[in-house]
């Protein structure tokens, strides 16, 4: 029996310590130079709590919480919305069910960066001639040129991609459902509407907390596609937190700085998910 | 379902989604055999010819084969360390889940799951490089720590439901704890691997906010940093870009093309689980 | 067990294909340098370059690295403490930071430095700063941000080269009636409005600003009021799409004929050739101020080469640079890149700089003014902010604040 215990310390203590090392460790580091003046290199001094007082009152930062915000909560509604849609349409009785499926689940296996550059060319070269031949005003200049509308761009790239994952979660969902109460429920005439929402929706609710979840942290990270779409502009329209922990902490020469920014960031993500869980648990159980 | 009439208006609806999917793949697919004349036409038109020049040129360009080579380096080596090393954690966590320090440890590793990198990122950053630790095998260790949290968490929901029968029978045999894993639990798990491997594939193959921080050298650079590395140099040549996008995204779409139904199963049974 | 054995077959396998592609060659007596540059302009250039070097130095080879946020991934290499041993990077805010740092190598003692045009060195020493007197850098190329225009057009409208504001509002003018774009912008690309910017503001605000800026003396409100009002009317000239194109996209349409002018470095004529080989430019210094005589030639250190101080091959980096520093090579350079040399006796004699070589004879140069706003504002994003918004006294106060922040830091 002390030999059993003993395998499995040693099957769980390596891990550990990477994990540690690797995960742990660097976030200990980062609270430890937020309360520095530390630019990457060279010397540095405590500063207490001044870089955390400069975060709350840096018009850059906080531009960059409200407009990844925005883009998550859209984007996670969207998303989340299309791919029940979509979802319920793979369910039904379809014909090329297969096709139709394989197809939907095909952007999620493409890079986010390269997908970006991709719909970058199309906002910047097809719209606009789409736009123009249409006369339809809004999309016959390029709508990442325009600081009001170039984090809808994002948003449909996000869309585009991240609706195959979630349906592809709520397809599974669906398919627990038994046939049977469907049918129980066609003989006592409710309408598809009410279907949905009396039957459908509170069998798949769990996966529907999940998806949400997941897909609004996602969001919250956003930086690949930001590259690859804006790059953070035009001005500093579309400039995400992890784009501008990643500028600013490197190129800046403000590594204190916006480790104290990924402090509160990461409090901020914490209470969200909390939050989350919370309310849309809830509802569940209701 | 409800009754055996295929829904054509759903169908119909869905094909008219499916092309809204399509159309970017088809955009590159056909830029990237055009020439830069060709560009200045209707941009859905198809290629006046299938000249495969752009990809030659890209691949010398870019280096493609190097990029390749690096991508499939990392993605092979951390599906293996992960499925080997993550198994096992998660085998010995579910087992010990009545004792505080394996629920603190399984707490503790999935609470990663609510930690965005860019948080850990400049530290992370700054000490690789100090350990030398700056390329590929670095890359795979990262991945496999990034990795941890998500995959504990599934293997772990996997190992509850084997029932413990199993393993006593092997134990009475004589075989020791590691044996149980490798020769029981580990082969049992089949249906888990597959889930991980494709995730954790995908994830390592289209990664790019590690890679960018973490590499230095060019020689190392993952197919989607080379594309993102090329950006200055492609300039305005979208059909030497794009020829180098398709071959970037080829290799996973031909993976996925063969092993669709396989792909999609995996994914879903993790989803459910 | 079969599923096992198959992973550990491919572990291995890697693991040996890692052994095999390990290490960089050094056994054979060969060394390995990582030439860094900020420009993606100059990549076919320096691979000829290097091409060169490598045949005359068989036993060196050259790596070069040109990524994009060229800056930011050489911040981060100095946070890794793994500089790459030659750098050439341009003469601003970024290098004075790098070199302030300690991390350059010192030329002070090298005979190189008695080749180079010592007005730039001088200009790369105020970027550093009074603190540090050594030489950090060697200034390689040097530009001019100057307006490009398209002799074809310009001879059609009849437009004389414009040398003062008036007389250039007058062209723009022209070029509008006559259903032409008058001035192509590519602001989708933030640093491109900084050609504009740099071009405006180096004739109409004093060169000392930032040195009096950090002492508190003195504030864009005040002195940037007339530079803010300039930008606008230039952008009233531009196109339908100002900030959907950006610089690739923009070199393409200028080449193809669409705009007169093109507020732009001299790095782009290249690009713009490039994209059409037949066409005729002409350049002219940006003639912001009112006063023919106050309008000089916005120029400085496009390229600046500089050694990392810590490199283990310091002697091989050197003779690089003695190769990029002979006569030779800098012709050669400056021919592809259409730039000017900090080479001593090196002349750009290229039709298409015309118009502003009597700037570069009578010594009529201003440096770029952003060179010496703190590199962590983000200046670029603020000014194409202001162009979008077109909000003058929001966007000169937050230059303003944005500037004390950094500093404050």
């Amino acid at each position: 029996m002390v030999k059993k215990k003993h395998a499995f310390l040693l099957m769980v203590i390596p891990a550990f310590v990477l994990f540690f090392t690797f995960h742990t460790y660097p976030a200990l580091q980062g609270i430890f130079y937020s309360f520095t003046d530390y630019k990457g290199y060279g010397n540095w001094d405590f500063v207490g709590f001044k870089n955390y007082f400069n975060v709350f009152q840096d018009g850059r930062a906080l531009s960059a919480y409200g407009f990844t915000f925005q883009f998550a909560i859209v984007a996670t509604i969207l998303v989340n919305i299309i791919s029940v849609l979509i979802a319920i349409g793979l369910n039904s009785n379809i014909k090329l069910r297969k096709t139709l499926r394989a197809t939907y689940f095909l952007p999620y296996i493409l890079s986010v960066l390269i997908v970006g550059y991709i719909f970058k060319f199309m906002f910047t070269h097809l719209l606009p001639q789409i736009g123009q031949a249409l006369n339809i005003e809004f999309l016959s200049t390029n709508i990442l040129g325009n600081p009001d509308l170039a984090w809808l761009g994002i948003v449909l790239v996000a869309v585009w991609q991240s609706a195959a994952f979630n349906t592809l979660l709520y397809l599974a969902g669906l398919s627990t459902i038994d046939d049977q109460v469907y049918e129980a429920a066609s003989i006592d005439g409710a309408k598809p509407w009410a279907r949905f929402w009396k039957i459908t929706f509170p069998l798949i609710a769990p996966f529907f907390t999940i998806n949400m979840v997941v897909a609004m942290k996602n969001f919250l990270m956003a930086f690949d596609q930001i590259v690859a779409l804006t790059g953070g502009g035009p001005g500093q329209a579309t400039e995400s937190i992890s784009l501008l922990i990643y500028r600013g902490g490197f190129q800046g020469g403000e590594f204190a700085y916006q480790s104290a920014n990924a402090v509160i960031y990461f409090i901020v993500i914490v209470a969200i998910s909390i939050i989350q869980l919370r309310v849309l648990e809830r509802r569940e159980v209701k | 379902m409800i009754g055996n009439r295929a829904n054509w208006k759903v169908t119909i609806l869905l094909i008219l989604g499916a092309l809204f999917i399509l159309l970017p793949l088809y955009l590159t697919i056909t830029i990237a055999f055009k020439t830069p004349r060709e560009m200045t036409g209707n941009l859905l038109a198809l290629p006046q010819s299938w000249s495969i020049q752009n990809f030659l040129d890209a691949i010398e360009m870019t280096n493609f084969f190097q990029a390749l080579g690096n991508s499939a380096f990392v993605t092979i080596l951390t599906v293996a360390v992960v499925i080997l090393t993550h198994s096992l954690v998660a085998y010995a966590i579910a087992r010990n889940l009545h004792k505080k320090f394996y629920k603190f440890l399984y707490f503790y590793f999935i609470s990663a799951m609510f930690i965005p990198f860019p948080i850990i990122m400049l530290p992370l950053v700054k000490q690789t490089a100090m350990w030398g630790m700056d390329n590929l095998i670095g890359l795979v260790i990262l991945n496999g720590v990034m990795q941890l949290a998500f995959n504990v968490f599934i293997y772990v929901g996997f190992v509850k439901t084997v029932p413990k029968e199993l393993e006593e029978a092997a134990i009475i045999d004589g075989a020791s704890t590691w044996q149980v894993f490798w020769k029981v639990i580990f082969p049992l798990m089949k249906p888990m691997h597959a889930t991980v491997a494709i995730l954790t594939a995908l994830a390592a193959w289209n990664d790019f906010m590690l890679p960018l921080v973490i590499l230095s050298d060019s020689n190392q650079y993952t197919l989607p940093l080379v594309q993102y590395a090329f950006q200055g140099q492609f300039s305005t040549d979208y059909n030497l870009a794009f020829a180098s996008y398709l071959m970037a995204m080829l290799p996973m779409i031909i993976v996925y093309i063969f092993a669709q139904k396989w792909i999609i199963g995996g994914v879903m049974r993790g989803s459910i689980k | 067990m079969k599923f096992s054995k198959g992973l550990a077959a491919i572990t291995l396998g890697t693991s040996l294909l890692l052994a095999g592609c390990g290490g960089d060659g050094g056994a054979d007596g060969e060394v390995t340098l990582e030439l860094f540059s900020n420009k993606s302009e100059s990549v076919d250039t320096y691979k000829g370059l290097i091409a060169e070097f490598e045949e005359q130095n068989p036993d060196i080879n050259i790596k070069l690295e040109a990524p994009p946020e060229a800056e930011t991934v050489l911040k981060t290499r100095l946070t890794k403490n793994d500089l790459p041993d030659i750098m050439s990077i341009g003469g601003n805010a970024t290098y004075g930071e790098l070199a302030r740092e300690g991390v350059f190598h010192d030329f002070s003692d090298d005979e190189v430095l008695t080749n180079v045009q010592s007005s730039y060195v001088d200009m790369l020493g105020q970027l550093v700063g009074p603190e540090h007197d050594g030489v950090y850098g060697l200034p390689y190329a040097t530009n001019a941000n100057h307006v490009i225009y398209n002799k074809e057009k310009v001879e059609e409208l009849g437009i004389e080269i414009p040398t003062n504001w008036d007389e250039f509002v007058t062209a723009l003018e022209a070029a509008k009636e006559a259903g032409e774009i008058p001035i192509y912008f590519t602001l989708q690309e933030a640093w491109t409005g900084m050609s504009v910017w740099n071009g405006v503001a180096g004739n109409l605000v004093a060169d000392d600003f930032a040195e009096r800026k950090n002492n508190g003396e003195a504030s864009f409100v005040e002195e940037y009021d007339e530079v803010a009002d300039k930008m606008l009317t230039l952008l009233d000239y531009g196109h339908s799409d100002n900030f959907g194109v950006g610089y690739g996209d923009g070199n393409n349409a200028f080449a193809t004929g669409n705009g007169v002018f093109y507020i732009q470095g001299n790095w782009a004529i290249p690009e713009i050739v490039k994209a059409n080989p037949d066409i005729e430019l002409g350049t002219f210094a940006l003639p912001s101020n009112d006063n023919a005589e106050e309008n000089d030639l916005v120029s400085g250190v496009d390229v600046a080469l500089a050694v990392s101080d810590s490199t283990d091959h310091k002697e091989e980096a050197m003779k690089f640079i003695e190769f990029m520093i002979s006569q030779e090579t800098a012709q050669t350079y400056i021919e592809e890149q259409k730039a000017f040399s900090g080479v001593e006796g090196v002349f750009q004699e290229d039709p298409v700089f015309e118009g502003i070589r009597v700037n570069f004879e009578e010594g009529r140069l201003t440096s770029f003014p952003d060179h010496y706003y703190p590199a962590g504002m983000g200046t670029e994003n603020l000014v194409q902010d202001f162009l979008i918004e077109k909000n003058k006294d929001a966007a000169l106060q937050t230059l303003d604040s944005e500037w004390d922040k950094v500093q404050n830091r």
